[in-house]
């Protein structure tokens, strides 16, 4: 659309532009609408107030000038509310009256009646034009209406002022209104493109956002490791050898500057990870002797059976050991034993680890609406790559968790 | 090196407790407090259009002074609060265009001074009249004037201004004219012209710059329409980043001694804290949708849409269903004929039931209930209904004081992708 700045590249985007034009006509109309009737309806107060002042009209004249001052604020407010003219118009006509009226009491209005006429007429009517901008039929119609106006309490009032002083005055607040009708819609769309523009920037940025997002989210295996190193220190690195838990902190720190740096992390081993060298398949064995060796700083013996040559996807790989260390932290934090057994098997199309402890075992319901760690970091993760985990237990006897993915 | 705990905590994007946190800090880092991006954002043509009224204004009153020179006891000094107005408007006019930003509090305090000098002359020059209605000329235009400092200094000092300008006339004209018969209409339509332009332009410079915030929030939630089918929010790498680093910290820390083992309880908190924290900005993102992060980084929408989207079923949706959506929402919250009413809107996202008709077999069918509060079934645009329709085919019911949209959306099966 033109007036974003921006050639449409598709219909979709024709039909979104037309769209967000539409809404920002309607918030240009809404505001001008609103701006009208708050100035006319504070001016028409004023000249209210003038006409209500002992003497201003004599009061028959009054009497029926009242109610169609009432008429004209129940107008004027819906002009506020509706963008048709359908409610200009007629206060237009109205004020007219109420003009025409005002003048010709009985022996000619005092002074007072004279500033009501004139305050209608320059200042409350005279308000209306701010919504008579907005295109030629209204501006056309906002024409019309001030020389209908402007001719009216001119004539009006001939016998009692200068003509010349009321048509100047006249001139002078209708070209005001007009002024200030033309300004607010022209800075509206003025704006709005340059609002489009920031929104193109902040597009551009959260694309930005969300690949670094996935670049960091994407370091998982590095982050386990953070995590389970984090957890530690939860505990204040309570059963953990404080040289231990050092060298771990060291390793980690490093990693974590190195992700900041902004290597893009293709981990080879949970705990011992090369950051740079992109692999595309890994051999598990050395992987699995690490988390060994991880968990063996913690205090977890583990023990490993059967294959340690399996290759696999770094992705996969990426899963299946996130899935299985997260397995053993369980172990470590909630079992109760100290030793844990790990059996790798593989068929020609899965790699299954299962995952052993003799500890104390839990009630599955609760595990499967509470537990948010296994759930995310176990099953989400396998189910990602196409694998899936499986999780058997009873209290008192231990527990087992089964976990698969496609070679 | 001793190890300080991070000072900020990123939990309140994800559990609500801060939503607007995101957005507010979007805009600042988009366009900086300072940057000329959003201070331009209309703020020059405002004021060149209010320099245009102030000097409209002026040309006015000194015809209307001119026309009454030989009514004045001493015109000269009424001449001379003319001058000083009009170098206090070329002065003021001159000084917006050098600077940026804020108008200083002295030029601001001398500028004021200068229109108080200008009223205070224009008023002795008219003062043994005892009409200062029907008289007073620069002394009124000065009130209009303060419309130049409309970009530089707060609307309340402005308001303040104009309050005092019109105490100062009310009071001298209570002194100075025998309040009796026919002057009285003279002075109060006088006041009037003096103050209320000055309030009405105000009020409507408060209302464009509320249209202009919430078009502007309107265009940031926008960006979401072409998001992945889940996705995450705009804050998300930086809370990575900011959370990654403290963890770097306290690691490196441990690592060279300078955190003694054990650890003291408050640091082994922050240690639980962040790996919490770590842990759910690690799976957040890719569970939710563009519409959740859209209504979330929102400071409209956050206030008033609540969502609930089990199956995450938004993502499925196509920018033009979700342009027809969000925008649904949108114009059901800012729709308001009545200002500061409160509308709410309640998204409801499910699977459908119904068949898909034949031809379309590679669609599945989802259901999208929205519920609003406060929204009059008559009173919806047709803009609005235009919006509904982009979405799907719906049927609209009332329910007590709500208005309840069904809408059936057909949208790629994912399982055939």
């Amino acid at each position: 659309m033109q007036f974003y700045g921006a050639s449409p590249v598709n219909g979709v985007q024709d039909v979104q532009a037309l769209l967000q034009m539409d809404l920002i006509v309607r918030e240009r109309d809404r505001l001008l609408q609103r701006t009208a009737r708050l100035a006319s309806l504070s001016f028409l107060g004023v000249s209210l107030i003038c006409l209500l002042l002992p003497g201003a009209v004599r009061p028959t004249t009054l009497l029926i000038c009242v109610p169609l001052y009432l008429i004209i604020a129940i107008l004027l407010f819906q002009v506020g509310r509706r963008h048709s003219l359908v409610w200009v118009l007629p206060a237009f006509a109205v004020g007219i009256v109420a003009i025409v009226l005002i003048s010709a009491t009985p022996d000619g209005p005092s002074e007072a009646g004279r500033s009501a006429a004139l305050m209608l007429g320059s200042a409350s009517l005279a308000c209306l034009a701010v919504v008579l901008t907005t295109s030629l039929a209204r501006q056309l119609v906002l024409l019309g209406s001030f020389v209908a106006v402007a001719g009216t309490t001119v004539l009006a009032l001939d016998s009692f002022q200068k003509p010349v002083r009321t048509l100047a005055l006249l001139t002078f607040s209708w070209i005001l209104a007009t002024i200030v009708g033309f300004w607010i819609s022209s800075g509206v769309p003025l704006a709005v493109r340059r609002i489009a523009s920031i929104g193109r920037a902040h597009r551009a940025e959260r694309q930005a956002s969300e690949t670094e997002a996935q670049r960091r989210q994407g370091a998982r295996l590095l982050h386990d490791t953070v995590l389970a190193t984090l957890t530690l220190l939860a505990h204040s690195g309570v059963g953990v050898s404080a040289d231990a838990m050092r060298q771990q902190a060291v390793d980690d720190a490093r990693l974590l500057r190195q992700l900041r740096l902004g290597a893009t992390p293709v981990p080879l081993a949970s705990g011992d990870y090369n950051l740079s060298t992109p692999v595309s398949e890994t051999v598990l064995g050395t992987t699995l002797e690490s988390v060994k060796q991880r968990f063996g700083r913690m205090g977890l013996e583990v023990s490993w059976h059967g294959t340690g040559q399996v290759l696999l996807p770094s992705d996969v790989l990426d899963a299946f050991l996130l899935s299985l260390a997260e397995c053993l932290e369980n172990v470590r934090r909630h079992s109760g034993v100290t030793d844990a057994h790990v059996t790798i098997t593989e068929d020609d199309t899965t790699v299954r680890a299962m995952i052993t402890d003799s500890g104390v075992g839990f009630v599955l319901d609760d595990v499967d609406s509470a537990s948010l760690g296994f759930k995310e970091s176990v099953v989400a993760r396998l189910k990602d790559v196409g694998g899936q985990a499986r999780l058997f237990s009873t209290p008192g006897s231990g527990t087992t968790v089964v976990l698969e993915v496609p070679r | 090196m001793t190890y300080a705990p991070p000072e900020e905590n990123t939990l309140g994007v994800i559990v609500g407790g801060t939503p607007r946190h995101s957005r507010r800090a979007a805009i600042k880092r988009l366009a900086g407090n300072d940057s000329p991006r959003l201070i331009s954002l209309g703020t020059a043509f405002v004021g060149v259009g209010a320099a245009a009224l102030v000097i409209l204004r002026a040309i006015f009153g000194l015809i209307w002074c001119a026309l009454q020179w030989d009514q004045y006891p001493n015109p000269f000094i009424a001449l001379a609060a003319w001058i000083i107005l009009l170098v206090v408007i070329a002065g003021m006019i001159s000084a917006i265009r050098l600077m940026s930003g804020q108008l200083p509090h002295w030029m601001f305090a001398l500028f004021l001074v200068g229109l108080a000098a200008v009223i205070a002359l224009d008023l002795y020059a008219i003062w043994p009249l005892h009409d200062i209605g029907g008289y007073a000329t620069s002394a009124l235009a000065a009130g209009m004037t303060l419309l130049l400092v409309l970009t530089v200094r707060p609307s309340s000092d402005i308001i303040i201004a104009i309050s005092t300008i019109g105490a100062a006339l009310v009071i001298a004209i209570v002194v100075n004219v025998p309040l009796s018969g026919d002057k009285i209409a003279a002075q109060i339509t006088a006041v009037s012209f003096a103050v209320l332009p000055t309030i009405i332009v105000l009020a409507l410079i408060i209302n464009f710059r509320r249209v202009i915030q919430i078009e502007l929030g309107r265009v940031l939630v926008q960006s979401t329409l072409t998001a992945p089918r889940f996705a995450v929010g705009m804050l998300a790498s930086e809370e990575l980043a900011r959370l990654d680093l403290a963890a770097e910290e306290l690691l490196d820390s441990v690592a060279d001694g300078s955190t003694p083992l054990p650890l003291t309880p408050k640091i082994a908190s922050t240690a639980a804290s962040l790996a919490t924290e770590l842990r759910l900005h690690l799976i957040e993102g890719r569970r939710e949708t563009w519409l959740y992060h859209a209504i979330t980084e929102s400071d409209l929408l956050g206030k008033s849409v609540t969502l609930t989207d089990k199956g995450s079923l938004a993502g499925l949706l196509n920018s033009e269903q979700r342009e027809g959506l969000l925008s649904t929402a949108w114009l059901f919250i800012t729709d308001t004929t009545k200002r500061g009413a409160k509308n709410s809107v309640h998204i409801t996202i499910a699977p459908s039931t119904s068949v898909v008709a034949p031809g379309l077999e590679d669609k599945v069918a989802i259901g999208i209930t929205i519920t609003s509060i406060g929204v009059v079934r008559n009173q919806i645009d047709a803009s609005t209904w235009d919006a509904i329709s982009n979405v799907g085919t719906y049927t609209d019911s009332m329910e007590d004081a709500s208005v309840r949209l069904d809408i059936e959306c057909l949208v790629d099966n994912p399982a055939s992708q």
